[in-house]
């Protein structure tokens, strides 16, 4: 498992002996380690080290696609004036974030069902733009901008009547509860993850009024199920240098690299390099730029080691985000088994 | 066929709304009225959206 | 060391935004309105008739107003062009005429008399939109980026394609289709055209003309012309011993020919032309006369004669045949049709004055035999011409014109078709692509490469891009960036008079000989020689230095040409021109300075054209001038200065990055593909009701643009979005350009657009009193909702706003009266259904419901949408030409993923690259990136943009791959691919080819009624041929089975009775050819086949069935 994966100029050298070996748990055990590096409320990155790519890969599909997640699934459109068109507007809809926890809902079983307490949740909006609503917004501005009004009287009448427009925002769509959901739910803990996403833009007159049906779903159907912005991994990255770099070719090295990555130390007045963190390094190569570095460096990435960083969008903690995962996966595993058992004992 | 189709003339229709292409306003006009805004005498006039539902996919 | 001007794109800028991207064509309809037409109207200003000496009616002061419309009861109001748009009208103005006229021996005059309506352009002068704000264009619910240029008849825009046409009043020595070198000019003024060639043929120089029967020795036609001594023929000629070598048989013709003086020419010419049947009394002299008509009207009408004084003709004439001569032993001399100064363009407005001088001419024909016929009877009032004046003749012959395009000017016998096209709005760049079309009058079904191959005089004329392929490849050109076409100029007295001022001596002076002598120069003002001088340079600096003060326009062009001895001045219309930056001493008259200036918004760009700092070019006078590419490549004799190089190329040609790393057919197919990529196509698309609009919900700005792209506002309507690409293989669904898409790419709104058609339905009143009924819908009576059929429906019975409709949906539930005549008032006051259906397999949403009325009825439109999301099969394309269907849409966690887990949207396979060579594409990839770091757009400009080496360095900044190659991890294994995956950013355009628009199979469906096939086309339910190659492959494979099945069984099979006796068709079992049952039999036929057999017996061929058993 542990030849290293090398990255030469024009191709990277996957060495042999990476493959699976059979299985030893206790040597998995022994191997097997998790580090968190960095844990956010959205954000986490963590070191999966002595686990095979088959694992680690599992783990990042099983979150991109199979971790579910609560997101408007139907739109009910009541009145709809303004211009963005109603398929657009239930698009833009179905995108945004929820912050309902998918742990607290049951799928939908049938599609077309009632929706109930326990698989939906519902939220309105009904908006209308009057000429007032954009007065009190030009008034806002001319208090932003007075200058403005004293050069050009007639910018602000421009503003007023042709520029201005109530701007419709995520955090004008309120959560309806259905049933019992009031006592359980707040609007806090099922509604907007972000309320400056842009929805629409209405002039005088326009409005908008619906009404939408949030479900449980998973983002193999949908996108907008997604739990995560994006989940990923990277190979642990290694640099090793085969020789000696000395002055300036010490500090052209230092910017082939990210910041940090490569330290300079100074040895009877002349700069010497030396690998100072790894794991800064994104494969970015551009040693092989330069010829004076030919054969004095070599690249690798360590097979067994990833770096992991899973990127919530705010319903769930990313922490949760990998334990739900891991979950999808032991269940998927044990069907596997159940299925292989019953084979064999046909 | 219902007798609403065979003398349509005389079937108590609800006039609806429909709107000004140019200023706006609305005019609630029957079969067979002159099109023409009552507001600004403008001649294109386009059906005002009423609040009937249309369910949507948001996918 | 001359100084490098900074941003010289802005002058572009400035120059396309002062005059506007497509100003040739509105500046020509301006042109006619203010000036042709009154020209016109003056030609023609009176009426008179045979029957009344006193009556006349004068027209004067010809004017034409703003566009109007008819509200019916006389009312007339100002129109908008969207208004014309919506409700089907035409968008025209009232021309007023000031008349005089008799009535019953009494003078009366009449202001502001409308004659007819015209049709107004676009952001031409009389339009509504003429210098209106962004604002104000809003309110009025027009695109503020619309091109205008084109006319709005019955609700459609069509435009007047510019037409490129051999330039008139040239002389050009050529060789004909058979060889025969020739010497030909067409002649044209305002009232003639006409041909007229002199060719050499077996050693002879003949004079021809389409109203000659034979063709006429030069010798004899000079002596026509009066020039009687051989001598003088022969000095007019030239004295060259080139030249006496080949006159000496043609004077022995004609003195074979027994001709000597001009009287014996003027007779045997007169023998020749065609159509003469004069009675023998007095036959000399009329034909004489008819001689010197046809000699001073129609062979060569441009040169002036008067009293038949024929100097100037003969001059000219032996000028041609002095050419012609000298091309003999000089084949470099021979002349090209194909050179683009031979060339020139007629725009819209010299369309319309031919148009207007013709229908005007007729509308004063009508009135004069109105007063003909009606001023000898006598009536009560007296006559008044007024009462006859009709402005429908006017109004619908232009309107019929511009509509259909058919062009016919009976007096030049010009019948042209397709002179109108309807202006595509697929997209934004496809609408004013079309403004710079030009059209060539070549038969576009003949295989010659001259018209078609790119000529060096096009350069920065001609977009050398933007053609399309196939038959009408290099026959359809688009005018470049800079390009300007030249109007009827007004100064041409002026500059005569200033020529003869400057030194030019008119050829009266000169003895004949001496106009050939090697340092004279021949001077010709348009086509027509006016003198000579000896002072060659001199006098085209000083007239050059003339034209820079101001003296006269701007766009006429003057040039020596060294082969033909002559200096050519030019003020016509339609000739292409180009401005450069003047250069003189070796330095650019242009400095930063003004750059700055014009930048700060203290100049225009006129300005810079009134103080002769930049200058317009003709294809002509740039063969006279040295223009540098760029300021490094300026030398002492340099005279002008490239403004900026990317002009050269056209509108569409401007959106490719980095075109000049592009093999050059790829950039063409860019072009054509360019005015397919759904956008958005104007601001005001949500106002408009097209029968069919694409657009697309999230339309980007491309990461690399070139600097055209904000000039022609492709940033604004931009169609297409930038789509993080991987160049590798994937999946085997990617072979033959197939791209492969993310689904949540998809999902998220890649590539997501919609389409907009709409219905039409008028409501009619009829004669008797009837008029269409819309009608409610019809409720169910155990649901009580409407049924099926009309579930989209409101209760006034036009579809509700928002609702969705199905298949067969009615969307207008309209009845027309069982009765429409007026012959039956009390007959049957029903109705009959005539609803508007929707057909489609999937469902549209109702956009919106327009209602308005016009003249004679109510008209109601309907605007259906449909979303669009991309599916497999769909068409996407970069802009390198390079398109592609979509093969597979591949979930996410598929897909490769890179260090910072980014996905691709898209995945190409690196096969389309190597036989394509689309570098451009590579380097729009690696700027994209570039750009994306850098927060900022990058440049793609043509001939300059970001160079690759910045882009890299500025890659490695950023510690990415400085080659753009990133390491990737498969989607599926989980491990890092072995090679390094070109990756970035690159505009994606989604083409108007879709599957749900193509989509189609049939089982059973309808047939045809006359042979019982099934229909054809997918708009029909039609079959699935199997075709003639088809049907070989049975044969081949011997499938005899399968072909009777597919061809006959599955088709029209039909069961016939034929009799075995006499080989007819039975019918029910009897031959009534043998009187008997007994010898029929029932076989399997094609119907197609039975009803050949049945036409072929009608007319009296009797084709016969011998039957066989089959197993004999």
């Amino acid at each position: 498992m542990n030849n290293p994966i090398i990255m030469n100029k024009y191709s990277i050298e996957r060495t042999l002996g990476n493959e699976v070996k059979p299985y030893n748990y206790d040597e998995f055990v022994k191997n097997f380690k998790v580090n968190i590096i960095n844990l956010s409320e959205t954000d986490m990155e963590f070191d999966l080290i002595g686990v095979d790519v088959a694992l680690a890969n599992s783990l990042r599909r099983v979150i991109i696609s199979e971790v579910p997640s609560m997101a408007i699934e139907k739109v009910h459109i009541y009145q709809n004036t303004s211009y963005v068109l109603d398929e657009i507007l239930a698009h833009r809809l179905g995108l945004i974030p929820l912050k309902a926890d998918p742990r607290q809902f049951k799928m939908k079983e049938d599609e077309n069902s009632e929706p109930n307490e326990h698989d939906s949740l519902v939220y309105d909006m009904k908006i209308k733009c009057t000429k007032k609503d954009l007065d009190a917004l030009a008034h806002k501005q001319y208090i932003s901008f007075p200058g403005m009004i004293l050069f050009l009287s007639n910018i602000l009448i421009y503003i007023n009547d042709e520029q201005l427009t109530f701007i419709v925002y995520s955090k004008h769509i309120k959560w309806s509860p259905l049933g019992n959901q009031k006592d359980i739910f707040t609007e806090k803990s099922v509604g907007m993850i972000n309320d400056d996403i842009l929805i629409a833009k209405l002039r005088p007159g326009q409005e908008i009024e619906l009404k939408m049906y949030a479900v449980k779903g998973i983002p193999k159907d949908h996108a907008k199920f997604q739990s995560v912005c994006t989940a990923w991994y990277r190979m642990m990255p290694n640099i090793k240098l085969l020789d000696d770099i000395k002055g300036n070719d010490a500090l052209l090295l230092q910017s082939c690299f990210p910041k940090g990555v490569i330290g300079l130390k100074s040895y009877k007045g002349v700069l010497v390099a030396h690998v100072e963190d790894c794991r800064k390094e994104n494969s970015s190569r551009n040693v092989f730029r330069y010829k004076q570095f030919d054969n004095k460096i070599l690249l690798s990435k360590i097979p067994d080691h990833f770096i992991f960083t899973i990127e919530s969008i705010g319903a769930m903690e990313p922490s949760s985000i990998f334990f739900e995962a891991i979950n999808i996966i032991i269940k998927k595993v044990n069907n596997a088994l159940e299925i292989a058992l019953n084979q064999t004992e046909v | 066929m219902s007798t609403e189709n065979e003398n349509p003339d005389d079937a108590p229709k609800k006039a609806l709304i429909y709107i000004c292409g140019a200023c706006q306003a609305e005019n609630e006009m029957k079969p067979k009225d002159p099109i023409r805004c009552r507001e600004c005498g403008y001649r294109i006039m386009y059906k005002k959206r009423t609040k009937r539902l249309v369910v949507f996919s948001a996918r | 060391m001359v100084e490098v001007l900074r941003d010289k794109e802005f002058l572009v800028r400035e120059y396309l935004e002062t005059r506007g991207l497509y100003s040739h064509h509105i500046n020509s309809f301006n042109a006619f309105i203010d000036c042709e037409l009154k020209k016109i109207v003056q030609q023609n200003h009176a009426v008179r008739s045979d029957a009344d000496p006193n009556f006349y009616l004068h027209f004067k002061n010809v004017t034409v107003g703003h566009p109007q419309v008819d509200d019916g009861f006389n009312v007339t109001r100002n129109v908008t062009p969207q208004e014309c748009r919506l409700r089907d009208l035409t968008y025209c103005a009232p021309i007023y005429v000031d008349i005089e006229y008799v009535k019953s021996g009494m003078k009366y005059l009449r202001k502001g008399f409308i004659i007819g309506r015209l049709p107004i352009m676009l952001r031409s002068n009389r339009c509504c939109l003429y210098q209106k704000s962004d604002a104000e264009l809003a309110k009025m619910k027009e695109c503020i980026y619309d091109s205008g240029g084109y006319f709005i008849v019955k609700g459609t825009e069509k435009v007047i394609l510019m037409q490129e046409q051999p330039a008139k009043n040239k002389i050009l020595v050529e060789k004909d289709s058979n060889g025969v070198p020739t010497v030909q000019v067409m002649s044209s003024t305002v009232d003639k055209k006409s041909k007229t060639n002199i060719i050499f043929k077996k050693n002879l120089i003949y004079v021809c003309h389409n109203a000659l029967e034979e063709n006429i020795p030069f010798v004899v036609f000079m002596k026509a012309l009066g020039v009687c001594s051989d001598q003088l023929i022969l000095q007019m000629v030239g004295t060259e011993f080139a030249i006496m070598n080949q006159m000496y048989p043609c004077f022995l013709e004609c003195s074979k020919l027994n001709i000597f003086t001009q009287k014996q020419a003027l007779r045997f010419i007169g023998d020749r032309i065609k159509k003469m049947g004069f009675s023998s009394e007095d036959y000399d002299n009329r034909v004489i006369t008819e001689v010197h008509d046809f000699l001073s009207t129609v062979i060569l009408a441009h040169i002036p004669v008067t009293n038949t004084n024929y100097h100037m003709k003969a001059i000219y004439t032996s000028v041609m045949v002095r050419r012609l001569i000298f091309s003999l032993s000089n084949p470099d001399l021979f002349d090209s049709k194909d050179y683009y100064g031979n060339k020139c363009l007629d725009l819209p407005g010299s369309f319309l004055s031919l148009l207007f001088d013709d229908t005007f001419k007729r509308f004063i024909f009508e009135l004069k035999s109105v007063a003909d016929k009606n001023i000898p009877k006598v009536k009560a009032t007296p006559f008044d011409i007024i009462k006859y004046i009709r402005t429908d003749t006017i109004t619908n012959a232009l309107v019929f014109a511009i509509q259909t395009g058919n062009w016919s000017i009976k007096r030049f016998r010009m019948e042209r078709h397709g002179v109108t096209q309807v202006l595509t709005r697929l997209s934004y760049l496809s609408a004013i692509g079309m403004m710079t079309r030009v059209n060539s009058q070549f038969e576009k079904s003949r295989k010659v490469s001259g018209p078609r191959s790119l000529q060096p005089s096009q350069f920065g004329m001609l977009c050398p891009s933007d053609t399309p392929e196939g038959e009408a490849c290099g026959l359809i050109k688009n005018i470049s960036l800079l390009a300007h076409v030249t109007t009827e100029s007004e100064d041409d007295d002026a500059v005569l008079k200033l020529a003869l001022n400057l030194g030019v001596e008119p050829v009266g002076l000169f003895s004949v000989e001496e106009l050939h002598e090697e340092y004279m120069y021949l001077i010709i003002f348009n086509g027509n020689i006016i003198g000579s001088t000896n002072k060659c340079i001199e006098f085209v600096n000083k007239f050059r230095i003339c034209r820079r003060k101001g003296m006269f326009s701007k766009f006429i062009s003057i040039y020596i040409s060294e082969r033909h001895k002559c200096i050519y001045i030019n003020s016509g219309d339609g000739r292409l021109c180009r401005p450069y930056i003047v250069v003189e001493n070796g330095q650019p008259l242009l400095t930063n300075a003004h750059i700055d200036n014009l930048k700060r918004g203290y100049c225009t760009f006129q300005d810079f054209i009134d103080e002769s700092l930049i200058e317009f070019i003709d294809v002509d006078e740039e063969n006279n001038s040295l223009i540098a590419y760029c300021e490094e490549k300026i030398v002492p004799e340099t005279t002008h200065m490239e403004i900026a190089p990317f002009s050269i190329l056209g509108i569409c040609a401007s959106v490719i990055p980095y075109p000049h790393h592009n093999q050059s057919p790829r950039n063409t197919y860019q072009c054509a593909m360019g005015k397919q990529a759904i956008g958005t196509i104007a601001l005001n698309y949500l106002h408009r009701i097209d029968t069919l609009q694409y657009n697309l919900w999230y339309t980007h700005i491309p990461m690399v643009h070139s600097k055209a792209v904000p000039m022609i506002n492709f940033d604004k309507l931009p169609a297409g979005q930038n789509a993080t690409i991987a160049v590798m293989s994937y999946s085997g669904y990617d072979i033959e350009d197939a791209i492969i898409l993310n689904k949540a790419s998809v999902d998220r709104g890649f590539g997501r657009g919609g389409t907009f058609r709409n219905s039409k339905c008028f409501l009619r009143h009829y004669p008797n009193q009837m008029m269409d009924s819309i009608q409610g819908p019809i409720i169910d009576n155990a649901t009580k909702k409407p049924i099926y059929k009309h579930r989209a429906l409101d209760n006034d019975g036009i579809a509700a706003i928002g609702q969705p409709v199905f298949d067969k949906q009615v969307t207008i539930n309209k009845a027309t009266p069982k009765t429409v005549t007026v012959e039956d008032v009390g007959g049957d006051r029903g109705f009959k259904e005539t609803p508007m259906y929707y057909k489609g397999y999937d469902p549209s949403y109702v956009d919106k419901v327009m209602i308005t009325s016009n003249s004679d009825c109510f008209l109601i439109k309907e605007n259906f949408r449909q979303p669009r999301r991309p599916e497999i099969g769909d068409k996407f394309s970069s802009r390198h030409g390079q398109k592609g269907v979509v093969g597979l849409i591949v979930n996410q966690e598929d897909m490769p993923f890179n260090e910072v887990g980014i996905c691709p949207d898209l995945i190409m396979n690196p096969h389309g690259f190597p036989s394509r060579m689309t570098v451009g594409k590579l380097i729009e990839l690696l700027a994209g990136k570039a750009g994306l770091l850098e927060g900022k757009f990058q440049d793609g400009s043509a001939f300059g943009g970001a160079t690759v080496a910045d882009i890299s360095d500025e890659l490695h900044k950023h510690n990415y791959n400085y080659l753009g190659k990133d390491v990737l991890y498969c989607g599926i294994d989980g491990r890092p691919m072995e090679a390094y995956i070109y990756s970035g950013p690159v505009f994606y355009q989604r083409l108007k080819h879709m599957v749900a628009d193509k989509i189609h199979a049939r089982s059973r469906g309808p047939r045809v009624l006359l042979t019982r096939q099934p229909t054809e086309g997918r708009s029909k339910d039609g079959g699935l041929r199997m075709g003639e190659m088809e049907r070989d492959c049975l044969i081949a494979y011997g499938a005899s089975m399968l072909i009777i099945e597919r061809l006959m069984l599955s088709s029209d099979v039909v069961e016939m009775d034929v009799c075995k006796l006499c080989g007819l068709f039975s019918y029910s079992g009897w031959c009534h050819m043998c009187q008997k049952s007994n010898s029929v039999c029932r076989i399997k036929m094609p119907y197609a086949c039975k009803l050949l057999f049945q036409e072929l017996q009608a007319m009296s061929i009797v084709p016969k069935i011998s039957l066989k058993k089959y197993c004999d």
